[in-house]
């Protein structure tokens, strides 16, 4: 790669970001009257800029294999529709197949956390699937199950059921060992232990889990998309006919949506954990 | 002088032994330990690590099997002691739940095992243990008041182990065990909560067992200082501590006050020079 031309980039400014004093503290993290602190703003803004003209210079070299951004801008703006459309059917793929996964993994990491046995018997192989890249299973499961939406729901939940399992699982268990003999020596039962403290408890690992299991939903119902003989719909599928056809501004433009969609996805997962964990060391309240 | 020096046996530990391990490398906690904490006593047990007086205190909560011997809490077994609610702990960490204000972690126990009310015998010690103690009345009798909302997040350390003080009291249990509260806290507050904690034990005459590192703090706070040596863990002496109450500061710095210090330190210092038997 050569590098891009130096005056193509504002570099002066740069130097004054550094004059700028810093803040002192962190600000409630992403508060909106934070962004209007050019510190803040100025460096996400210029390294779009870069990104940018490292696109317009790349398009410019290899027409065939990157589409001008403008090209990908045109995609979009002349059919708006069909990228809803297909976003819809993508996010219901992955929102349902999440809905699954999460349902099924809690409770079996409940079980898991409270029979010894299952946890023995199980945890091994859930490790062993968890690291095993599901993606490359895809197709086989996407064969076996045929046409229709199960195979992607089940891809899907497949992909995030095994973090989800593990992190819960671990997180059931973290209860410190001076709380659960406080509440052992009132004989809390199983069932009050685990609604009170365990869950509670499990739930800054739960939420680990999510940030990274529902951008990945979309990860899930594209693949699955992609190796689905019969799928009509989806950006999966947008993106594997568009190709097959040559339309990559169409391909660029099916991506740049599915980037929206999971950060998104990732947006509300933070946003309700920041709601959520309160409490938690991550956002805990200053002291006073 | 004292009042609550009823001969009512609320603890009794008769010839208990606990070994971890086995083979070359067991370790005998607690080699054949008698003891007997009359009700409504506060009980300090002291020793170097290792001496078995933490496991001696699980096992008056019924956390520890014994492999051998008894414990009884006022007539009951351990087990059944706990789920009648008449053992309170407060564990060496405060042990809160960070999702939940001060007040919702003072109110949760009594939401858990509610069948243990019933269960309750009216006869062990506590007077009145029918009636819901006022959480929050006792949470502003030790100067919590303004943080009955706030998390144990946004507590100081010594206000955390106060409102795990105030949790273990507010079951009005017949016994409250405490594991080195106070150990993790600087000497100013370390102070207050012992005044605090002699308050709490003078209004609801609660039997106390404390274990602690602290020769001060033991002889400040106990009727009885029960010594403890290690390898194998055993008791090697009581005393009884025979000053008025209440021990105020000017109380600690009385000749009598350094005596029982002194002599407690020297009992230690001697059990720790001659092991029972040769260290494995």
């Amino acid at each position: 790669m050569t590098t891009i031309p130096s005056d193509a980039l504002p570099v002066p400014t740069v130097a004054a970001v550094d004059v700028e004093p810093a803040p002192a503290r962190r600000t409630g993290g992403t508060s909106l009257t934070s962004w209007l602190r050019p510190s803040r703003w100025l460096p996400l803004t210029l390294m779009i800029v870069v990104l940018a003209l490292l696109w317009w210079w790349g398009s410019e070299q290899l027409p065939y294999l990157l589409p001008p951004l403008s090209a990908v801008g045109q995609a979009l703006a002349d059919n708006p529709g069909f990228y809803l459309v297909n976003a819809w059917v993508t996010l219901q793929e992955a929102l349902i197949g999440l809905a699954i996964a999460f349902v099924t993994s809690f409770i079996l990491a409940i079980a898991v956390s409270e029979v010894p046995i299952l946890r023995r018997a199980i945890m091994p192989i859930a490790v062993v699937l968890n690291v095993t890249p599901l993606v490359a299973i895809a197709p086989a499961l996407v064969v076996a199950f045929g046409f229709g939406p199960e195979p992607k729901l089940i891809v899907t939940a497949l992909i995030c059921f095994f973090p989800i399992l593990i992190n819960v699982s671990i997180g059931l268990r973290s209860v410190p060992a001076p709380v659960m003999q406080f509440y052992s020596t009132i004989r809390a039962s199983r069932l009050e232990l685990l609604w009170h403290v365990r869950i509670p408890s499990s739930l800054p690992f739960l939420f680990a889990a999510l940030k990274i299991v529902f951008p990945l939903s979309v990860v899930g119902a594209v693949v699955a998309e992609m190796f689905a003989p019969g799928a009509a719909e989806g950006l999966g599928t947008a993106i594997k006919l568009a190709s097959a056809n040559n339309k990559l501004a169409v391909v660029y433009a099916s991506i740049f949506v599915l980037a929206l969609l999971g950060s998104a996805l990732l947006a509300i997962v933070t946003a309700v954990e920041r709601r959520v964990l309160h409490w938690h060391e991550s956002h805990a309240p200053a002291k006073g | 002088m004292n009042t609550r020096r009823t001969p009512v046996p609320g603890i009794v530990i008769d010839g208990v032994r606990k070994t971890y391990g086995s083979g070359d490398r067991a370790l005998v906690a607690l080699g054949g330990v008698d003891l007997t904490i009359p009700a409504g006593r506060f009980v300090s047990i002291i020793g170097p690590s290792g001496c078995g007086k933490s496991t001696l205190l699980r096992a008056i909560a019924g956390l520890e099997e014994p492999d051998a011997g008894t414990v009884s809490v006022f007539g009951a077994t351990p087990d059944e002691a706990c789920a009648a609610k008449m053992v309170g702990l407060v564990p060496q960490a405060p042990a809160l739940l960070p999702w939940k204000n001060v007040l919702q972690n003072v109110t949760l126990p009594h939401r858990v095992n509610r069948r243990a009310e019933r269960r309750r015998p009216t006869s062990a010690g506590t007077a009145d243990a029918s009636a819901a103690p006022d959480l929050e009345a006792m949470l502003r009798e030790v100067g919590l008041g303004d943080a009955l909302h706030k998390l144990p997040a946004q507590l100081s350390g010594g206000m955390q182990q106060r409102v795990a003080i105030v949790r273990a009291f507010g079951l009005r249990p017949d016994v409250l065990l405490m594991d080195e509260p106070f150990s993790a806290l600087d000497e100013f507050t370390r102070e207050t909560l012992q005044e605090h904690l002699l308050d709490l034990w003078d209004e609801y005459n609660t039997t106390v067992v404390f274990v602690t590192h602290s020769v001060t703090e033991a002889v400040r706070l106990s009727d009885t200082v029960v010594i403890m040596a290690p390898r194998p863990g055993r008791i090697v002496d009581v005393v009884d501590i025979d000053l008025p109450r209440p021990r105020g500061a000017a109380q600690i710095k009385t000749d009598a006050f350094h005596h029982y210090e002194d002599f407690i330190r020297e009992r230690l210092q001697e059990a720790w020079r001659s092991p029972a038997s040769a260290a494995a």
